[in-house]
């Protein structure tokens, strides 16, 4: 919404400079986006009378102009009346008008600002001398309209300045109306105004005719009031309608509301139009017309319009040429049997105003905006008035705009009034009073007003305040349907006063620091261990592309679907969070990275997961990191992944096993990896599901175009909560005794399981009265062989002696005996 | 009823799928072509139900062809032992090296602001990636087709649930959980922070999915002052230094007053005097939604806030386009290795 500081200062003092001004809108009101100042542009633009003008021979349109610019403008050349020659093709230019000159040297308004401003110079077109140009609405953006040039409609000596003339040294206010969404009365200039007086803590004095509520005597004109029937007083609280004869619909309106018009980014089309959307502009309420007699002839004669809702599958031919089918909750204008306009939102062409017309109807009403709203959307029409409409006009202002607009049709357009107005108001709003006492105004704004101070503030937009002691009870006025309840009250106070006036205070509480939950700090732990480990952390978007889904063996049927997706790709949440991340991995190879691991903490959503007991999805938070890793691959990628879990397992005290993938697993994030070179983890220590560690299917790895050296894990990170086991559980104090420790090669089937060679020594030593633990040294196979050699260290140490050769050889071989028959291997 | 044994012909198909080892192929069969060829012939009113019939097996069927792929794939795959620790004839792969490895910016910004207000006494929850629209709006004060839920560009799943616009979807939560703790004389301090989501078209300054902190207080006492003293006060801590502050009036729903909330740009990220940032949107609750929680709003009062965690990273660090962010990038991601 743009607001001319000009415009404004017509209805409210205003003593402040302009910066000033908008600052202070910006604290109380709202945001005010830009300022910008268009008295520049308009700096050389004289109003010029044209003493003389010839067509140039030879020339279809061109004109020779003489003009008289009182002589004000120097460096020029003039003839011997003292007159400046200008050529002009404009088709309207003629002897005795006065017009906007704009002389050599100045800068075409229009371009102004620009990059490569338009400079006017003096020189010869068709061989006649011109200095500058004679402007059009365009070049002097005003409007885009460039059949003519302007005619000034105002007395002014020859050499005025435009801008002085037409009041042109203004600043337009952008105001950021998103903000203004409960405000339907600062969509009008007037309201603004009233604001604009409250926040400077001044009285608002309403216009004579804008405070005239009740509706005037007047006298039965040559045509019956027309009748008006709501069908339904939920949609429409009040409708008038007035009928004026003999408009002239080629009328202009005076320049001067044009220009208010052009500035509020209204464009100006004719004095009918212009009224219209000038009171629209002031007031906030939009204003429709029809062509009466076309109305009466679509009604069969039926002098009633009529407002209801949409009949199933009826349809209406808008003004804009567009035929619409119209919803049951549309609310249409119908004259008889059929619509002829949507209301709020747009006429239709059946009743338009034409060059024919004789008989105008105009309506001013208002409807709900929840109907209007939904109209809105459903036939995409956005208009400044359906936009006011949405915001819920009071239905009070009728009156007083129908009345206004009687007045400026009659004067600008050559209309008279031939009717009485029709006034429908199915229903009257009770005024509204609330009460709010000082004290719990000052202690939810952590303020110290005075009941005075409150009633001043309020009174000056126009709440009604009395005091009983401390207790207000607050008149709220027609314009204010937002207000409800005593916090409402209490903002209006605040912010009329200024929030930034208010004393700034800590709440006053026992507190203390609290410590982030235990789940925060897991993940805290995580991303430190992984950063540590090289991994580079990364986020992805949480909605995926049915296709990545497919790719990845996940069904999209058990994805939630975003019904209004911005684009297919982000049209499902995902499953999983690999697969978000192997789509990272190809774009970075192709960037030169060839060795980096990424990982992810967030959260997934599946269908299968089912829902919460707040009936919401369940979400599932998830850890997954992918490694590729080029340089030094010399075993398949699986162990590398699964050395990046379990050094996070170690540094989480947590000890995982690794089984087999049988293909039966729940988990929707095992999808993408290759069975056979993949593992499920659990935890040992509580035998949890934990997630799934390797490589890729052959299909996924040519889908996101992976080498076989990218491996990966994807866990349930709330998995990792539970049994951990710390150092201060585990911690046992050196021994003062060295220790030891000896190798043992085993020789087994080649089929056989590392973790069986493992889980075999461990129950040997678990019998053994000395401290030991082991780890493994080499995995040996030789091509084709039948067998392999497992070379595993024991160490080993007591806590009361030096060991003995003879306590050493005892462990080894017991360790040898048991392992060679739990597996069915010997030891080498 | 479609007279055609569609049925038949599916069930056929497939069994063929699982014992190719070319399945792609099944897609050609003849009985596939001879029902395509069919559908000419089919009465007009059984078309689009026949239609669908074909459709959904040649889904099927898709879905068998890709399963079988994999194991066909997966057949010449060597069966690893997982339980090893490294692979035959090699040893320990190594981790990357520690310098390699970054902290996401978004993350680590995310972490500085939970650590400040949780130093302040506030708790952390993290915020919820769907929700419903009871959560999202309806909880907050914004009825069914309120004109502000305009303002939010919210997305919607085919069920009706919300991927959330804010992280005060979580606010109602809050509200509950901290009750009973307020009625027995305390007060409720907790922020909610995460990913959010809205409708919007992606450039350097707009993204469809973001961060943000939502914070709530809720005792006897409460009111805009103390407010706005604890946003000037995490402000100041987060900066290191004395801010001014200045305020703006602005219309949500789930608060009244509302207010933008801006700070003078701090020294730090190359700011001075009457430069000005907007940094959140905040206000006192709004009754209804105290009371929507079972809060007696004659007794209680609150305040609530909440703003965006990118533009925060973003003036600290310079950072010029937003969709950084999530793109993953390493040369990106390995600027903020400190």
């Amino acid at each position: 919404m743009i607001i001319s500081f000009n415009w404004l200062k017509q209805y409210v003092d205003i003593d402040l400079p302009i910066q000033e001004l908008v600052e202070l809108i910006g604290e109380r009101l709202v945001e005010v986006e830009s300022v910008e100042y268009i008295g520049d542009k308009y700096k050389d633009a004289r109003i010029v009378r044209v003493m003389a003008c010839k067509p140039i021979e030879g020339t279809d349109h061109l004109n020779v102009a003489k003009i008289d610019d009182g002589g004000v403008v120097e460096g020029i050349e003039r003839d011997e009346n003292g007159y400046v020659q200008v050529v002009c093709g404009a088709p309207n230019v003629h002897e005795g008008i006065d017009v906007v000159w704009l002389p050599p040297q100045s800068i075409v308004p229009d371009t102004y600002g620009d990059a490569e401003p338009f400079v006017l110079s003096a020189k010869e077109l068709r061989g006649v001398m011109s200095n500058g140009m004679l402007a059009s609405a365009r070049e002097l953006d005003l409007y885009d309209y460039h059949e003519g040039i302007i005619v000034v409609d105002k007395a002014a000596e020859p050499g005025a300045l435009f801008v002085d003339v037409y009041d042109l040294d203004d600043y337009l206010l952008d105001i950021e109306n998103k903000s203004l969404t409960h405000r339907p009365d600062t969509f009008g200039l007037i309201g603004f105004a009233r604001e604009v007086a409250g926040i400077q803590g001044k009285p608002f004095n309403e216009p004579h005719w804008f405070a005239e509520l009740e509706a005037r005597a007047t006298s039965q004109g040559a045509d019956a009031a027309p009748g008006v029937s709501i069908e339904d007083p939920e949609l429409c609280a009040r409708f008038t309608a007035v009928v004026l004869t003999d408009m002239d619909e080629t009328r202009q309106s005076p320049l001067y509301i044009q220009s208010l018009l052009a500035r509020s980014g209204v464009r100006p089309v004719s004095a009918a139009v212009d009224v219209a959307n000038y009171l629209m502009l002031l007031s906030g309420q939009p204003l429709h017309t029809y062509d009466y007699d076309k109305l009466l002839q679509v009604a069969g004669g039926d002098q009633v319009v009529g407002v209801r809702t949409a009949r199933e599958g009826e349809t209406l031919a808008l003004l804009d040429g567009r035929e619409i089918a119209l919803d049951t909750s549309d609310i249409v204008i119908a004259a008889g049997n059929t619509a002829v306009g949507l209301a709020g939102a747009m006429g239709g062409a059946s009743t338009a105003i034409d060059g024919t017309t004789k008989r105008v109807l105009l309506e001013v009403a208002t409807f709900d905006l929840y109907h209007l709203r939904s109209t809105q959307m459903r036939h995409g029409i956005f208009s400044e008035a359906i936009t006011r409409f949405t915001k819920g006009i009071p239905a009070a202002i009728s009156m007083p705009v129908t009345q206004e607009a009687v007045r400026l049709f009659e004067e600008y357009t050559g209309a008279t009034v031939s009717s009485a107005i029709a006034d429908a108001r199915p229903v009257r709003r009770k005024p509204l009073a609330v009460e709010v006492s000082v004290e719990m105004i000052n202690e939810t704004l952590g303020t110290q007003y005075a009941a005075e101070d409150v009633m001043v503030l309020l009174e000056n937009v126009g709440f009604e305040v009395t005091f009983n002691d401390t207790v207000g009870t607050v008149q709220v006025p027609y314009w204010r349907e937002d207000i409800h309840i005593p916090e409402d009250i209490i903002e209006e106070v605040g912010r009329l006063a200024g929030f930034d006036s208010i004393n700034l205070t800590l709440p006053l509480r026992e507190s203390t620091a609290v410590r982030p939950d235990a789940f925060d700090q897991l993940r805290m732990r995580i991303r430190q261990y992984l950063v540590q480990a090289g991994a580079n952390e990364v986020l992805t978007y949480s909605f995926v592309h049915g296709d990545v889904l497919q790719r990845a063996g996940q069904k999209p049927e058990n994805s939630y679907r975003i019904v209004n997706s911005i684009s297919p790709e982000l049209q499902y949440y995902r499953q999983s969070l690999t697969p978000s991340l192997l789509g990272l991995v190809h774009p970075n190879v192709k960037a030169g990275h060839d060795s980096f691991a990424v990982f992810e903490l967030n959260k997934t959503h599946d269908k299968s997961a089912g829902l919460t007991n707040e009936n919401v999805p369940v979400e599932h938070d998830r850890l997954a990191l992918v490694v590729e890793k080029t340089e030094g691959a010399d075993q398949p990628a699986f162990y590398l992944a699964k050395r990046y879990l379990e050094y996070l397992g170690v540094k989480l005290g947590k000890t995982f096993e690794y089984q087999i993938i049988t293909g039966d697993e729940a988990d929707v994030a095992t999808a993408p990896y290759e069975p056979k070179h993949s593992a499920v983890v659990f935890d040992v220590a509580t035998g949890a599901y934990v997630g799934v560690v390797g490589e890729y299917k052959k299909a996924v790895r040519k889908g996101w175009k992976l080498s076989d050296s990218v491996a990966g894990f994807e866990i349930n990170t709330r998995a990792l909560m539970a049994g951990s086991v710390d150092d201060t559980a585990t911690y046992m104090p050196l021994s003062r005794y060295p220790g030891t420790q000896r190798d043992i090669c085993f020789q087994v089937p080649v089929l056989t399981a590392y973790g069986a060679v493992g889980r075999a020594v461990k129950e040997v030593l678990s019998n053994i009265d000395i401290t030991t633990s082991v780890e493994p040294v080499d995995i040996y196979h030789s091509d084709n062989a039948d067998v392999k050699n497992v070379t595993v260290r024991i160490n080993m140490v007591s806590h009361d002696k030096t060991l003995s050769q003879d306590d050493i050889n005892r462990v080894v071989e017991a360790v040898s005996a048991h392992v060679s028959t739990a597996v069915n291997g010997k030891a080498v | 009823m479609s007279i055609h044994d569609n049925e038949g012909v599916k069930q056929l198909l497939i069994e063929r799928v699982k014992t190719s080892e070319t399945p792609r192929d099944v897609l050609r069969a003849p009985e596939l072509r001879k029902l395509y060829s069919t559908i000419g012939s089919i009465p007009a009113e059984e078309r689009a139900n026949f239609g669908r019939e074909v459709n959904d097996l040649k889904q099927a069927l898709e879905e068998a062809i890709t399963e079988r792929e994999a194991q066909l794939d997966s057949a010449s795959v060597e069966q690893l032992d997982v339980t090893a620790p490294w692979g035959e004839n090699a040893s320990l792969p190594s981790l990357l090296p520690a310098e390699h490895g970054t902290h996401h910016p978004l993350i680590q910004e995310l972490n500085q602001v939970v650590d400040i207000f949780t130093r302040m006494g506030f708790e952390a929850v993290e915020s919820r990636q769907i929700d419903d629209d009871f959560h999202m709006f309806e909880a907050l004060n914004f009825p069914k087709d309120h004109p502000a839920r305009d303002g939010y560009d919210t997305f919607r799943t085919e069920e009706g649930y919300v991927p959330p616009a804010h992280t005060s979807t979580m606010q109602h939560r809050i509200l509950l959980d901290g009750k009973a703790r307020l009625e027995a004389g305390g007060d409720i301090a907790a922020i909610s922070y995460g990913r959010v989501f809205r409708n919007e078209d992606v450039d350097a300054t707009h993204e469809h999915t973001f961060y943000q902190v939502e914070g709530v207080y809720v005792s006897e006492q409460a009111n805009l002052g103390q407010m706005l003293g604890t946003l000037r006060s995490f402000f100041e801590t987060y900066y290191d230094q004395e801010l001014r502050i200045k305020t703006q009036p602005a219309y949500f729903p789930f608060v009244e007053p509302g207010l933008e909330f801006a700070i003078e740009k701090p020294a730090a990220i190359g700011g001075g005097p009457g430069q000005w940032l907007e940094m959140l949107g905040c206000g006192m609750i709004h009754p209804n939604v105290l009371e929507a929680a079972g809060i007696d709003s004659k007794k209680y009062r609150g305040f609530a806030w909440g703003g965006g965690v990118e533009r925060l990273v973003m003036l600290k660090y310079g950072i010029e386009d937003l969709r950084h962010f999530e793109s993953g990038k390493l040369a990106f991601l390995r600027k903020f290795n400190t």
